[in-house]
């Protein structure tokens, strides 16, 4: 009995930082984008189809950390959100289905990442979100990745400022925590879906990556602040 | 059995202790950002600007260099407050790094002599 549990009890533990993927491998799963191989990436300012109007400016804020940490360029985001606004385009949804070659000759940049908010409900203790996110490419304007989730994040679980430090926490003002902690809905969010987007020109390669097999294009998360 | 049970601490460890590095160091980006989003006041400003400060000399994770779009939308808030040199300095810096750049910041860079 002993032997079983000191057996069983890692197992649990090994099982429960596996995240649910699909049976389909990344290279065929995401075969767009290593045909393409996209250097850069431009954000478009995210779509909110939610009454939480802050929504957007927490994916928004976010987005840039996790694709430039899987080696993209990321077009500069307030540069970008300038330029946008100024010519009149920072309506992302007018874009979603219509050609978006214009974007690679002002921005340089070889896809554009839309992300749609579209629910937002808080209860207490927890955040549901439901949102997507698409990457398509300003040469091809192929749909490259694509993936949509519901994720249940336990605002409860502390440290959540986490890689930020404690000492930041510290200085936060009561309201400005309460925003920190829907930020920090918006980051892990779009830290974990972009998890599975292949590595770009300046990640980490590995050259078994295209083998491993890809997350769910439509997939239900349980996060928190400790989840990376 | 002592096999086993050293077997069990190791997996637990591996579990729970094993922190990746990331590609770059971002201070705190992410909730900067949304405040200068929100808020676009002096104060959101100069807290943008003191991250992006940080995220610059600070650098030691994997790549050891600024992550993509920090020195331009740096030199961009920059150029809002009126430091136009340092400013286009950034702007040139984020070409040198990241030469991907180029097409967007000579946009950038032209506009403002127009």
């Amino acid at each position: 009995m002993k032997y079983r549990m000191f057996f069983l009890l890692p197992c649990l533990f090994l099982f429960a930082g596996c995240e649910s993927t699909s049976n389909i491998k990344k290279s065929v799963a995401y075969k767009g984008i290593y045909d393409e191989k996209p250097i850069s990436i431009l954000l478009m300012p995210p779509i909110n189809k939610t009454t939480n109007v802050e929504a957007k400016a927490y994916f928004h804020s976010t987005l840039l950390v996790p694709l430039a940490n899987k080696g993209y360029y990321v077009v500069p985001p307030f540069l970008s959100m300038e330029i946008l606004k100024r010519e009149s385009a920072y309506d992302a949804e007018l874009f979603l289905n219509d050609p978006i070659a214009k974007f690679g000759e002002v921005f340089g940049a070889d896809v554009a990442v839309f992300t749609i908010i579209h629910s937002w409900n808080k209860t207490y203790g927890n955040v549901k979100v439901e949102v997507e996110y698409i990457i398509k490419s300003t040469k091809s304007n192929s749909i490259l990745f694509e993936r949509k989730g519901t994720i249940n994040f336990n605002t409860t679980v502390s440290g959540t400022a986490g890689a930020y430090g404690a000492l930041f926490d510290l200085v936060l003002t009561a309201a400005s925590t309460i925003a920190t902690k829907y930020v920090d809905v918006a980051r892990i969010c779009n830290t974990y879906t972009f998890k599975d987007l292949p590595v770009g020109k300046y990640g980490v390669l590995n050259p078994l990556e295209p083998d491993e097999l890809s997350g769910k294009k439509v997939f239900t998360a349980n996060l928190n602040s400790q989840s990376k | 059995m002592n096999y086993l049970f050293v077997f069990s601490i190791f997996c637990l460890l591996f579990t729970s202790c094993v922190s990746k590095k990331e590609l770059y160091f971002w201070d705190k980006y992410d909730v900067s950002s949304y405040l200068y989003l929100k808020n676009i006041d002096e104060k959101s400003t100069q807290d943008l600007i003191t991250t992006y400060e940080a995220i610059i000399s600070r650098q030691n994770e994997i790549r050891k260099v600024v992550p993509p779009g920090i020195y331009a939308d740096y030199g961009f808030i920059l150029l809002q407050t009126g430091k136009t040199e340092k400013g286009n300095l950034m702007l040139q810096k984020e070409i040198e790094l990241y030469p991907e750049s180029k097409i967007f910041i000579d946009r950038i860079i032209k506009m403002q002599k127009e």
